[in-house]
């Protein structure tokens, strides 16, 4: 029973809400598409008159105006790490994950605890002792370098989520798989398996989300384009003097779209996977 | 070969890779790092490692007025960030929660900001508040409100306030996210039975709401005091904890002193108190969400 | 097609017994019920033949083998869980053909044994829905038909009517009883229910605390139970139990319950009765009955005046509640007519099916 008013204050709230969550955003991915001219305007454009794709041309170095920044090699780079770290630590996560679900064993809660305090240590103050013993293997400025440190620090994560998700996975289909007829290993993959899937999925994205946005290992692992990824690049061009804003804006579209993409779709697995009710007998 | 008889076998290797992975690029380091906190290792001269000074690098920092104002400036800054975005989560999720249509859209957009890289929020707030091209202060000239172009990300105060900005900014939706999981769990039935007994808008609030809402008020709280670091990836960017050390937390003077200054030791002794905070943090809120827990009646285990 | 027998089996959790040392032998095609209340251990020893569960000490076999070692899968049982157990990403028919596929069976022997489990459960219509899809007692069906399509030596039930709505549950123990029928395999079925256990074994097992308190036919068990508690865990409503001192009145044993009333004894314990023994004497409602209502039979009776405390009228007999020995007592009354609270009637005991149980040991002194 609200009165109008009262249903006004909400709207108004939302709408103020709801705007501050989204014009940053779009000021940035806007300003990609704009001019430098434009932007640098005074008394300020709002309305841009001319939109270009200029400044993705250029920051991929196929403008003839401007030098490049070795876009491709930091995509290169963070994807190849990314993925191929989301990939491991999903499967060592599936197997912790099981592990915690399934089974008793001594030190359980111990070994739990172990995993989430790793992650509280702060990437910064990781990085120095890794640094350290990096450069004593030869690990700076190599993909293995960063892939072994992303595993890391997502394989706790993913661990906890994927336990989570094979709890909700009642023991006795197992049991009734192994008396149809399988080994343990067997119920595990054509039973528990198949309907763990859009969890163990979304587990995975959180994974490589993780890794595609990481920054303060990976501005101290890495030396150069051979292992740089997106989010050094970023900020390695935007601490210059003069920053070349609407490149910097453009590459920034180019670090925020793999990940809404992969956002929306857990969305939709999370979902699914939450209400995969006929599990419940 | 007993072992792989025993019941123990199959957990066990299951979970010695991630056991080993875990172990080798965090623990291991760790133990490095503090090791090299009682050394004067300097980058520079890679000999120094085994330069052992005991407590000297923590007795420098005892006395560095650097690092006890980057400690202080860390807290002050967490502290306020963390309640504001407890408040400000709260209310959008009450918002959202009394609005009926349009609430996946809104839910959707609740979940930008957790999109974002903290480096791309860092990013994007230097893009805003910059003096000459940002947004904030040329639609304050448009409107005519300011003539001179106020120094966002330069003055003392102002640098400090943006970056709490930056922050609230971007972790406020992991509260309001889950503060609205808790409102739509919230049974109706004892609102309604206050309301009947004479309770207005506040005191069902206060009495009802708000109590049944403190676990998952603790569980953001928890889930939020994991990641406190995350902060330094976007000032890195935003301030670099400058200019002159005006916005320096505890994270960037540990990178600054480390890989700058290349004063190592003093660096890791120095990581170690920041190791500390963060895990203050965290055990604070984990302690907070065991008792509520107790009080909800135990969820689940 | 198989026996199945237990031999001092025992189960220990950490230094916990759970099952002490059982033995029983199951017959081929038999259907044994094990029941008891929670935590008898009836479970778990259903699950030990399974195989899903470790057998700490002694020995089960099926048929002629030895099965302590072998996983389930090698056992050739079939098991119908409490909440189904249904693969929720597999619709009936897959859900059916399961086992087989995995046997390497071809797909035409599945097809065709699946037909027929279907046919025998009436699944036929619901052979390409998913189980989110069915109600709770089409759920239970394809449970069973799962467990039938593979012809296994033994069936295993845990407790497979606990979730079904209490009309439900009776269509489906009939449906069970006449599978049986059909499908003459050895069943060994665990419930909480005496009510199930009655109806639908050959033979009852009742457990508690981990070990075997009494086997015997449903009839067995319920005319003669080996000691108080099966006297009060079968039959519905329970028996009447009631404290009483052995003494002797005009040469006859007596037991003396609370309130000064002698009941007499059966000549057939009186040489097992020592004077002043407590003991515990059982009837059970239907011997209790108001005069000209109740089962005529042979045998002496009681007869005693009490006031009805108060009555339960369920159409062809009404409940009587009235004290007894310091206890309330429940008493049936055939061809019913109203009856008014505190009205006196007069209750007539029948004394030849009376149990005597000793009060210490609560061991039957009839058995």
């Amino acid at each position: 029973m609200e009165t109008p008013f009262q249903r006004l204050l909400v709207r108004l709230g939302l709408f103020v809400a709801m705007a501050t969550l989204c014009v940053p955003g779009l000021w940035v991915v806007l300003t990609a598409f704009r001019t430098n001219v434009e932007v640098m305007a005074k008394p300020p454009v709002w309305i841009p008159r001319a939109l270009t794709l200029d400044n993705f041309r250029q920051i991929f170095g196929l403008s003839a105006t401007q030098q490049g920044i070795p876009v491709v090699e930091y995509f290169v780079n963070s994807l190849v790490i990314a993925l191929t770290s989301t990939v491991i630590a999903v499967l060592i996560g599936m197997m912790g994950g099981y592990a915690f679900a399934r089974y008793r064993f001594p030190f359980k809660s111990a070994v739990f605890l172990g995993f989430m305090l790793s992650r509280t240590v702060p990437g910064i103050a990781l990085s120095l002792p890794l640094f350290i013993l990096w450069s004593r293997l030869g690990l700076i400025d190599t993909h293995i370098g960063l892939i072994l440190v992303y595993l890391a620090l997502n394989v706790p994560f993913t661990i906890w989520l994927i336990d989570g998700f094979f709890r909700q996975i009642p023991l006795a289909l197992s049991e009734a798989a192994q008396i149809d007829g399988c080994t343990r290993w067997q119920a595990f993959w054509k039973v528990e398996f198949p309907l763990a899937r859009s969890g163990i999925a979304s587990a995975g994205i959180f994974a490589f989300l993780t890794s595609w946005n990481e920054y303060a290992l990976a501005s101290q692992l890495t030396r150069s384009t051979a292992s740089k990824t997106l989010p050094v690049g970023l900020t390695d061009f935007t601490a210059q003097f003069t920053i070349d804003w609407v490149g910097m804006c453009a590459l920034a579209v180019l670090i925020i779209v793999p990940a809404l993409v992969l956002t929306f779709v857990v969305q939709k697995h999370l979902i699914a996977g939450l209400t995969f009710g006929g599990v419940k007998g | 070969m007993r072992f792989f008889r025993s019941r123990y076998a199959a957990p066990v290797l299951l979970l010695l890779p991630a056991v080993i992975i875990v172990l080798a690029v965090v623990f291991v380091p760790l133990v490095v790092s503090l090791y090299s906190s009682f050394t004067g290792y300097r980058l520079t001269q890679p000999a120094t490692l085994y330069n052992f000074v005991g407590l000297l690098n923590y007795k420098r920092l005892a006395g560095d007025p650097d690092f006890w104002w980057a400690l202080g400036r860390t807290f002050v800054f967490l502290t306020i960030a963390l309640n504001l975005e407890m408040v400000l989560g709260l209310g959008l999720a009450m918002l959202v929660n009394r609005v009926t249509t349009g609430q996946r859209t809104l839910r959707t957009i609740m979940m930008f900001p957790m999109m974002f890289s903290p480096v791309l929020v860092g990013f994007q707030f230097k893009y805003i508040f910059n003096d000459n091209v940002g947004l904030v202060n040329n639609a304050l000239q448009s409107l005519g409100l300011q003539s001179e172009p106020i120094p966002w990300l330069v003055d003392g105060w102002l640098a400090n306030l943006s970056i709490i900005v930056a922050e609230v900014w971007m972790s406020t939706s992991v509260f309001a996210i889950l503060l609205l999981a808790g409102l739509m769990a919230l049974p109706k039935d004892p609102i309604e039975a206050a309301k009947v007994d004479g309770c207005n808008a506040w005191q069902t609030f206060r009495h009802i709401t708000l109590p049944f809402l403190m676990p998952f008020v603790y569980i953001a709280m928890a889930i939020r005091s994991l990641d406190v670091a995350r902060a330094y990836d976007m000032v890195k960017i935003m301030t670099n904890g400058g200019p002159a050390g005006r916005t320096e937390l505890l994270w960037t003077l540990i990178a600054r002193v480390g890989y700058q200054d290349a004063r190592m030791g003093l660096a890791n002794a120095m990581s170690y108190a920041s190791i500390i905070l963060s895990v203050a943090f965290t055990v604070y809120f984990y302690r907070k969400l065991a008792s509520a827990r107790r009080y909800m009646g135990g969820i689940e285990d | 097609m198989a026996e199945v027998s237990l031999s001092k089996v025992v189960k220990r959790y950490g230094g916990h017994l759970v099952v002490r040392g059982i033995d029983l032998s199951i017959a081929h095609t038999e259907f044994v019920v094990l029941v008891g209340p929670s935590g008898c251990g009836k479970s778990t020893t259903l699950r030990m033949i399974a195989g899903l569960e470790d057998i700490s000490d002694g020995e089960i076999r099926i048929g002629p083998r030895v099965v302590n070692d072998l996983p389930p899968r090698a056992r050739n049982v079939s098991m119908v869980f409490q909440n189904y157990a249904l693969y929720p990403h597999m619709t009936v028919r897959e859900n059916l053909g399961f086992g087989l596929k995995i046997a390497g069976e071809t797909p035409a022997v599945i097809a065709t044994r699946t037909a027929e489990a279907a046919a025998t459960l009436g699944l036929g219509e619901l052979l390409e829905r998913l189980p989110a899809q069915l109600s709770g007692g089409q759920r239970q069906r394809v449970a069973m038909g799962r467990a039938i399509v593979r012809n296994p030596d033994v069936f295993l039930f845990d407790e497979p009517l606990s979730n079904l709505d209490a009309k439900l549950r009776v269509q489906m123990r009939v449906e069970i009883k006449k599978l049986h029928q059909k499908v003459k395999t050895t069943v060994v079925y665990v419930t909480h229910d005496q009510v199930e256990a009655m109806t639908l074994a050959d033979r009852i097992v009742i457990m508690r605390d981990g070990v075997i308190e009494q086997v015997g036919t449903p009839l067995d068990v319920f005319e003669r139970p080996v000691n108080t508690f099966v006297a009060s865990f079968i039959g519905s409503p329970p028996m009447n139990q009631l404290d009483a001192t052995v003494a002797s009145r005009d040469g006859r044993p007596v037991g003396e319950i609370a309130g000064g009333i002698a009941v007499p004894l059966p000549f057939d314990v009186a040489s097992k009765l020592t004077a002043g023994q407590p003991i515990v004497v059982g009837f059970r409602a239907d011997d209790l009955s108001p005069e000209g209502h109740g089962l005529v039979g042979a045998g002496e009776a009681l007869e005693l005046e009490r006031p009805v405390a108060l009555a339960e009228p369920l159409g062809t007999e009404t409940m009587l509640f009235l004290e007894l020995g310091g206890r309330e007592v429940q008493g049936k009354m055939l061809h019913p007519r109203p009856v008014e609270v505190g009205e006196s009637l007069r209750f007539r005991l029948n004394l030849s099916t009376l149990h005597v149980f000793d009060k210490a040991s609560g061991m039957s002194l009839r058995a």
